[in-house]
Order: C-alpha cells, then structure tokens, then sequence
C-alpha cells in the first residue's frame, strides 16, 4: 500500500501541482518568474520521488482500487524520469526566454505541468481507455502550448494544424480502442495478451484492426512516417521552449507507451514487425531528406527529430517480448532527450527577443562571440549525430547492437546509412559556427543566467549518460 | 614507473588539450603547456619501451569492466606493433611546439587532443574501446583543418570528415556484427580484441563484415582508390595537422588491419589478399606519378606519403612474416622522413610565403643545415641504404617476392619513381639560382636544429642498426601468424586451386 503510493507519488505531486499552479494564476497571486520557479520546483521534487522510489520489478499499483490499470516497471520509471526531467529543464530554459519574449503568463507553467502529468500517466497505463486519457491530458496541453503567441500567425497556424491531426490521431485510438475492445472483451493490456495467446492474433479481423488503428494514433504522435508531415511545421510554429519539450518529454511517453503495447504478445509484436520495418527505413530516410533541405535550424531540428523516432522504432522492432525491460529505448530516449533539451535550450537564449536568430547563416561565427555556447551547441550536435564518446553514439551502439542481435541486421545498416547522411546537415551547423565569419550582429545580451546553466548541466550530462553502462 | 601508465599517456594530454580550450589561456601558455605534456609523455612511452618486455603478447595490460552486459570493457595494452606506432607518436609531436612558435591556443589544444586519442586507439585492446578513439581522433582534425588551414579548407575538411565517418561508421556495424556472432558462438558477451581471433566465421555477411572494417582502414591509410580526400586535407591542413595526419593517424588505419583484420577474418583476408596487394601497388604507381608532375611541393609530399602508404599496407597483405615485420619498421621510418619533411615543408612554407616549386632555387647555399636535414629526410623516404627507409622497403619487397612474384617485381621497381620526384624537386628547390622568394631564407636556429637532431640521428641508426627495433617487433608479428597459420594454409589451399600463383608461406 505503501509502496504503492510511492511509486504513484510523482504523478500525484505532478497533477497537485499543476492544479496549485493554475488556481494560483487564476487568483493572480503569482508572477510569471515565480510561475517558472512553481513548476520547476514541481519537477525537481517529483523527480526526486521518482529517483528514491526505486524498488525493482513490475508492481500493479493498487491492484484493488484501480483493477491493474497501471503498472510501475523499471521502464515506466526510468521513462518518468526523463519526461520530469525534461519539464525542468524546459521551465528554466522557458524562464529566460521569456525574458525577451512577452507573451507569457503563469498558466503557460501550469500547462507544462499538466502535460507532464499526463506523459507520467501514458508510461504507466496498460489498459486503453486511461492510455486515451492520459494521451488526452497531454495533448489539449500541448496544443495551447504551441499556440501560446496568439499573435504570431505562424504559430496560429501550426496549432490549427497540430489540433486538427491531433483529433484525427485521438479518434483513431478510440476507435481502435473500441475495436479491440469488440474482439477480446476487455480493454486491459493483460486480458488482450491472453486472448491473443489463446486465440491467436491474425484469427480476429476485428483486432487486427483495431491494433492498427491505434498503431496509427501512436505513430502519428511520434512523427513517424507516413504521419510526418506536421511535425516540421508544428515545431517550427511552437516557442522554443516547447518545441524542446515536444521533441523530448512527449516522445518519451510516446514511446513508453507505445512499447507497452507491442511488447502485449509475441504474436502481436511479429504481425506488425514487417510494417514496422519499412516504417522505420522510411521515417529515417524521408526524415533526413527533409532536414537536409532546411534553412532554418528550429526546422533542421524538427526533422532530425523524424530522423530519431526512426532509430527508435528499430528498437522497437528489435525488442523481445520476453523478459521485457525496454532499457535500450530507455537509454536512447535518454541520451536523445539531454542533446536535444540542450540545443533548445541553448537556443532559447541565442535566439533573441522573437526568435530573431534562426537559420543556418544567423550562427555564422558563433564560435568567435559565444565560444562556450557554440562548443556546448557542437556537443549535443555531435551527440544526436551519434559521434563518441557522448551519449548519442552509445545510444546508437545499444539500439545496431539489439537489432543485429535480433537478426535485423539490414534495419541495422540502414539506421547506420541513415547516420551518415545525418552527419551533413549537424556538421553543417558546427561549421557554420566555427568556419565562418558573422554576416550579421546580434545582441548577445543573456538576459538570465538560467538557461546557460542548464545548458551546461545537460552538457555534462551528454557525457555522463556515455559513460553509465545499461544492462541489455 | 607506476600502474597504468598506459591510461596517463592518453588521457593526460586529452585533460590538458580540454582544460587548455575550456580556460581563456594565451597562446605562450597553451604552447608550453603542450611542450610539458607531450614531453612527458615522451619520457612515459620511453620508459614504456625500455620496460617492454617483448614477449609479443600484449604488455602493461589493463582491464577494467565498462558494460559488464555487453562484455565492453575498458582495456589496455601494447605489442610490439602497437608500440612503436605509439613511440612515433610520443617522439615526434614534441617538435612541433619548439618549432612552430606563433600558432593559437586552439592550435596547440587541438594537438594535445589528437595525440592522447591516437594513443588510445593504438592501446585499445577492446573494439569498442577502439572504435571511441578512433572516432575522436578526428574531432581535433576536423576543427584544426577547418579553423587554421588554407584558404581551400572548407571542402578539404568536409571531404575528410565525411569520407572517414562514413567509413568508421560502417566500421562500427561490423564491430556490432563481430560481438554478436562470439555471443552466438560462445553463449558470451565480449568485444576484446584477442577473443575475436577464435570467432569462426565464414558466409556472405563475414564477408561484408569484412569489408565493413577494410573499407573504413582503406579510407584512413589511405589505400587506392580511397585516396582522394588525401591531396586536398594534406595541402590544405595546416603543417602539424599534416604532419599528425601522414606521420601517425594513417600508420593508425595499417595498424587496424593488422589488429583487426588479419587474426579476425583470416579466411577473407587470404581470399581478397592478392586484391589488396595490387591496390596497394597501384596506389603506389598512381601516386608516385601524381606526384612527378606537382607544382606545389606541399601536395608533392602529399602524393609521395599516399605512395609510401601503398607500400605500407602491401608488407601487411603480403601474409608473412618478413614483409609485416617490414611494415611495422617501415611505418616508424616513413613517420620519421615523410613526417619530417612535412614540418620542413611548412618552415619553407612560413619563411617564403610561397608552395611552389618554381618560386624556390638555391636554398641550400643560404641554408645549409636546413639542406643537409631535409636531404637526410628526402633520403630515407625514397629509402637510400644506411638510412631507416631501406630496411623497412628491403623487407617488405623481400616478403612481397615470396607472396607473388609479380607484385614483388612491380613493387620493387616502383621505388624508382619515388626517387624520380624526390631528387628532381630537391634540385630545383635547394639547387640552382636563388629565387627572389628564397633569396632571404633563414637557416634553423640553435633550437630548430637541436629539436629536429635526434630524428635525423634515430633516421641514421634505424638504418644502419637495426636489430634492437626489429628484437622487439619480430616476436609479436611471428605470433600474428603462428595463430593465423593454420587457417591461413587451409585457406591458402583452398584458394590455390584458382590462383596457382598464389603461393602463401606455410611457417
């Protein structure tokens, strides 16, 4: 019981404080600096919790009162670890840049709260209605988040965009969810795999349906191939910040959750196997095609990120059902998530007051004006293209070495091919920072010393996650 | 002198270079502080070579677990081939920082950094180990060549960059596929070095795998036809990125093969051999004449080091005892004159402002101690007897013979060209009028002239005594192939049938 509430316990700080956050802000009894300070206070405590409740094994939290409906693993954990991780970062890096943007207010903390909230929910639910609302809970936050300037049109239009697709994902799922739900006779994760144990998974026209359709919401919400095409322009649109917290926290959940769900049954898993191939050959090929092209690093950004999610469905598509412990997705998410907070955060103090430095030539001669930023921006660039001894490479080791060891060999070149190409558009910026001389000048005034820190703190962290070994 | 000393060589200047770019350091203290880290290290690695033991077994090991799950360990050790690729290194960076005076803090960092990952992959007994440093090793010349070098520089270093990651990378698949095939096979995760000699492997994928690893050490020597990054990083670099890159770092992609390929894929390796030695002799030709016709005495060298390399690599692929042990030998050689010439070439560079050959004339009646040395260099590269390029190329053509009769003779005869470039641009620089570029031209210094002494006398010794180097080598080659024999004959046989010229020495 006690346990229990334990490990229930970040998700409880997390949702009571998003709850003390927005009444606050709605009685205006804070400012939007204490806001940042409130939520990331949140965070660090949760995060806390998370890292002391670290009793071992699978536990079905209050197999009573809540029917098996969530369950804490190593995974769920290490997977709430990196998305309350992630919200700090992202409230410090969200406290300096709205210093030289004006469009915030206290509820925008209270939001990321809530967000959060809900990835904790998502990596713990194993049953599909409280995946669908914990997805929901996520997601109405993060659609005001990526249109919290009301007034800049591109941002207007990127979260009609997100809202639109969103919906379509959110009804796929419930439509699968019903779908299921028509075939087994449950909605639990557990009762679904004993069906398909019993019954097997390609008998049912009905569940094989219906795990494609949520397949597809899941698939759409990690900006994997062929649901990619709002991503670019969705994060583009979104305030650094969020775009940051986007590309981390809710891929993580994502993950999690979407990992929970192949691992069900071997035999669900290897129906979907093939698909999932050309899924993951396409998100990282398309992915790099589209990143090569852009000008704008928020963008060049965005479309890396396709490139990742394509690395992280080879792992997917090389997890074993058998003694499931997702610690290579777990690890990856990790070292993915420290290079990409960093460079938003980095970015949340470069780019200025309206973002005003944002492409490719906007970093010319960085190096020269800002040598600690550029050499902490080359480290997380050099992480993400997987070059050691940071932690993108041993990520990348862990995911070719689990593939190749579960026969995928050909994914496992072609995620290195893909790699490759990636190293054109990340050299490209180093390049542009170091090589080349400033075409223009911009203020370099930091207006708070949060986000450098952080930024600094993940640097180390890129080197540190390198270095902790993770057991396969 | 102490544990570990192996891990001090490497991370020491790593520390130094990180510490020297992270402090607001001025230029004086980042050069002296190269000064005292590399000449430490130097007096390590000397007292790791007199120490040395020679068993040819792996010496000064240390082994500490990493990822106990995936058998990756942090494991170090030197033989008598990784040795003296690592007492090259150790020898010859100290010089750049007497001679080149005036360079940035970066400079020197950067340095500091390239030499303490070049120690590593050399030492690492681990792939994975290996593959971390081999790919750190090129962080520093990446931003060196893009930073201080010529005004061609950004495609040169987009070119390297690109052309050694993509090779690496695929290198890294291969080191993937080896570890999970010893975990299939011996129901055990591992990735040291000396476990993978017992992997059986044989199939289609052994041999992509195989290539995976060549085709990335090819690029890295580099062998023909990987060789085009070379001319453009080598003219556009500045002179110690040159200098590490010809001298160290390619010896680093011969040593690779040796290591990795030979004992791991010896089925392969006997299959594709003959192959490889005649791209070995064809870069040879190919460069060797490029570099007759070169007007810029900087992308001479250049060519003349990819030729040099050619022969290299040949002594490995040649599969014998004589003709390995005349690549390692060779390989200390050609870092100590090609090396040499390379940091020659950038005091020219910097005291004429000109590359060209044409532009120079009669050097050697302003400049006589400068002549005499880089006519000691030039001699030992094209491999003069009494100097340290004869017994390496000796020993390598002899083991080349014995291999194949053909590659022998065409390698043999090949060496002419060498002399061909390097004498001809000797004369028309150093000889002849003086130029008005070359009019002014200041000899060495006290401190040039002693800092480069003791390679120009280590050039002369290798060259007239040679047993106490080759002592040390023999046993650690002889024992590459008294694992290897076995499979290398049976191979050897089985291939005989198809390439009855193909003769394979049984020892």
């Amino acid at each position: 019981m006690t346990n229990d509430l334990m490990l229930l316990m970040p998700l409880i700080i997390v949702g009571a404080g998003a709850i003390l956050l927005m009444l606050s802000s709605a009685y205006q009894k804070l400012t939007h600096e204490m806001a940042a300070y409130g939520s990331a206070l949140v965070f660090a405590v949760a995060f806390l919790v998370q890292l002391s409740a670290c009793i071992t094994g699978n536990a079905v939290l209050f197999s009573g009162a809540f029917n098996g409906l969530l369950v804490a693993s190593s995974f769920s954990k290490a997977a709430g670890l990196i998305i309350l991780a992630c919200g700090f970062f992202t409230a410090m890096s969200s406290h300096t840049y709205f210093k030289q943007n004006d469009f915030c207010s206290p509820e925008y903390y209270s939001l990321m709260v809530f967000a959060a909230s809900g990835m904790l929910l998502l990596t713990m639910a194993q049953e599909l209605i409280t995946v669908f609302i914990a997805l929901e809970i996520m997601s109405l936050a993060i659609y005001i988040l990526v249109g919290y300037d009301r007034k800049n049109v591109i941002s207007t239009e990127a979260v009609l965009k997100y809202l639109m697709l969103g919906a379509f994902a959110g009804a796929f799922l419930t439509m699968g969810a019903a779908f299921v739900y028509g075939a087994t006779g449950s909605t639990k994760f557990v009762k679904i795999a004993q069906y398909v144990a019993a019954h097997g998974f390609m008998q049912t026209p009905a569940l094989i349906g219906g795990s494609f359709f949520i397949l597809v919401a899941f698939l759409f919400k990690a900006a994997a191939f062929p649901f990619h095409a709002w991503v670019v322009d969705v994060y583009d649109g979104a305030s650094v910040p969020v775009t940051g917290y986007m590309a981390t926290g809710l891929k993580t959940a994502i993950f999690a959750v979407f990992a929970n769900f192949l691992v069900l049954d071997a035999s669900l898993q290897s129906g979907w196997i093939t698909y999932l191939f050309y899924i993951a050959v396409f998100t990282m090929f398309v992915g790099n095609l589209i990143a090569i092209g852009q000008q704008s690093l928020k963008r060049m950004l965005a479309a890396s990120g396709i490139v990742h999610t394509g690395y992280l469905l080879i792992a997917l598509v090389a997890v074993s059902t058998k003694d499931f412990t997702g610690s290579v997705i777990a690890y990856y998410l990790a070292a993915y998530a420290a290079s990409t907070l960093g460079i938003f955060c980095a970015l949340s103090y470069l780019g200025g007051a309206g973002e005003k430095r944002s492409t490719f030539d906007d970093f010319k001669g960085l190096a020269k004006s800002r040598p600690y930023s550029a050499a902490a921006v080359s480290v997380f660039l050099l992480s993400m293209a997987g070059i050691p001894p940071t932690a993108g490479f041993m990520g990348k080791f862990y995911i070719i070495t689990s593939a190749i060891e579960a026969g995928q060999v050909t994914l496992a070149v072609l995620g290195i091919v893909s790699s490759i190409i990636s190293m054109w558009y990340y050299l490209r910026l180093i390049i542009n920072m170091y090589f080349c001389e400033a075409e223009e000048q911009f203020g370099e005034a930091v207006p708070s010393n949060l986000a450098p820190i952080c930024t600094f703190v993940l640097v180390v962290c890129v080197f540190a996650i390198s270095l902790y070994p993770v057991v396969i | 002198m102490f544990a570990h000393v192996l891990s001090v060589i490497i991370f020491l200047p790593i520390i130094a270079g990180l510490l020297l770019l992270a402090t607001p350091a001025s230029r004086n203290i980042a050069r002296f502080t190269g000064m005292i880290v590399s000449l430490a290290a130097l007096v390590l690695s000397l007292d790791l070579y007199m120490g040395f033991q020679s068993t040819g077994h792996l010496e000064f090991v240390e082994n500490i677990p990493w990822i106990a799950s995936l058998g990756v360990s942090y494991a170090l050790g030197v033989d008598g081939i990784s040795l003296f690729i690592l007492m090259a290194g150790s020898v010859l960076l100290p010089m750049v920082y007497f001679v080149f005076a005036t360079k940035e803090k970066g400079y020197y960092a950067n340095l500091l950094i390239v030499q303490g990952a070049m120690a590593g992959a050399v030492c690492a007994a681990d792939m994975i180990l290996f593959y971390i440093f081999w790919e750190v090793m090129l962080l520093p010349v990446f931003f060196m060549l893009g930073l201080y070098g010529g005004p061609k520089r950004l495609p040169a270093t987009l070119k390297i960059t690109l052309y050694t990651i993509a090779g690496s990378l695929l290198m890294l698949a291969a080191i993937v596929y080896l570890g999970v095939s010893y975990h299939a096979q011996f129901n055990e995760w591992s990735f040291a070095l000396d476990k993978m000699a017992q992997l059986n492997l044989s199939g289609r994928v052994a041999a992509v795998a195989f290539f995976g690893f060549m085709i990335a050490f090819a690029i890295k020597i580099p062998l023909f036809p990987f060789h085009t990054w070379l001319p453009d990083a080598y003219t556009e670099a500045p002179t110690a990125t040159t200098f590490v890159l010809s001298a160290i770092m390619a010896k680093i992609g011969v040593y690779g093969v040796i290591r990795f390929v030979v004992p791991v894929f010896d089925q392969e390796f006997a299959r594709f051999a003959v192959l490889l030695a005649y791209s070995g002799v064809i870069g040879m030709m190919y460069c060797g004449i490029a570099a007759i016709t070169q007007k810029d005495f900087k992308r001479m060298l250049a060519f003349s080091s990819a030729s040099h390399m050619g022969i290299i690599a040949l002594g490995v692929f040649c599969m014998n005892v004589q003709a390995l042990t005349g690549s390692i030998y060779q390989i200390v050689a050609h870092a100590t004159s090609t090396g040499v010439l390379f940091l020659f070439a950038g005091i020219l560079e910097e005291r004429t402002q000109t590359r060209t050959i044409s532009d120079l004339g009669g050097i050697a009646a302003k400049a006589p101690v400068f002549a005499l040395y880089f006519a000691i260099a030039m001699l030992a590269s094209v491999g003069l007897p009494g100097t340290s390029g004869f017994i390496g190329e000796f020993m390598i053509i002899l083991g080349a013979v014995k291999f194949n009769t053909a590659v022998g003779v065409l390698a043999g005869t090949t060496l002419i060209i060498g002399v061909c470039y390097m004498l001809w641009m000797f004369q028309r620089v150093f000889f002849e009028k003086a130029t008005p570029k070359s009019e002014n031209f200041k000899d060495f210094s006290l401190i040039e002239g002693l800092a480069f002494l003791p390679v120009i006398i280590l050039i002369i010794v290798m060259g007239v005594y040679p047993q106490p180097f080759l002592s040390k080598i023999t046993p650690s080659t002889a024992l590459q192939f008294a694992s290897a024999a076995p499979v290398v004959a049976q191979a050897a046989s089985a291939t005989n049938a198809h390439l009855p010229e193909l003769t394979i020495e049984q020892k």
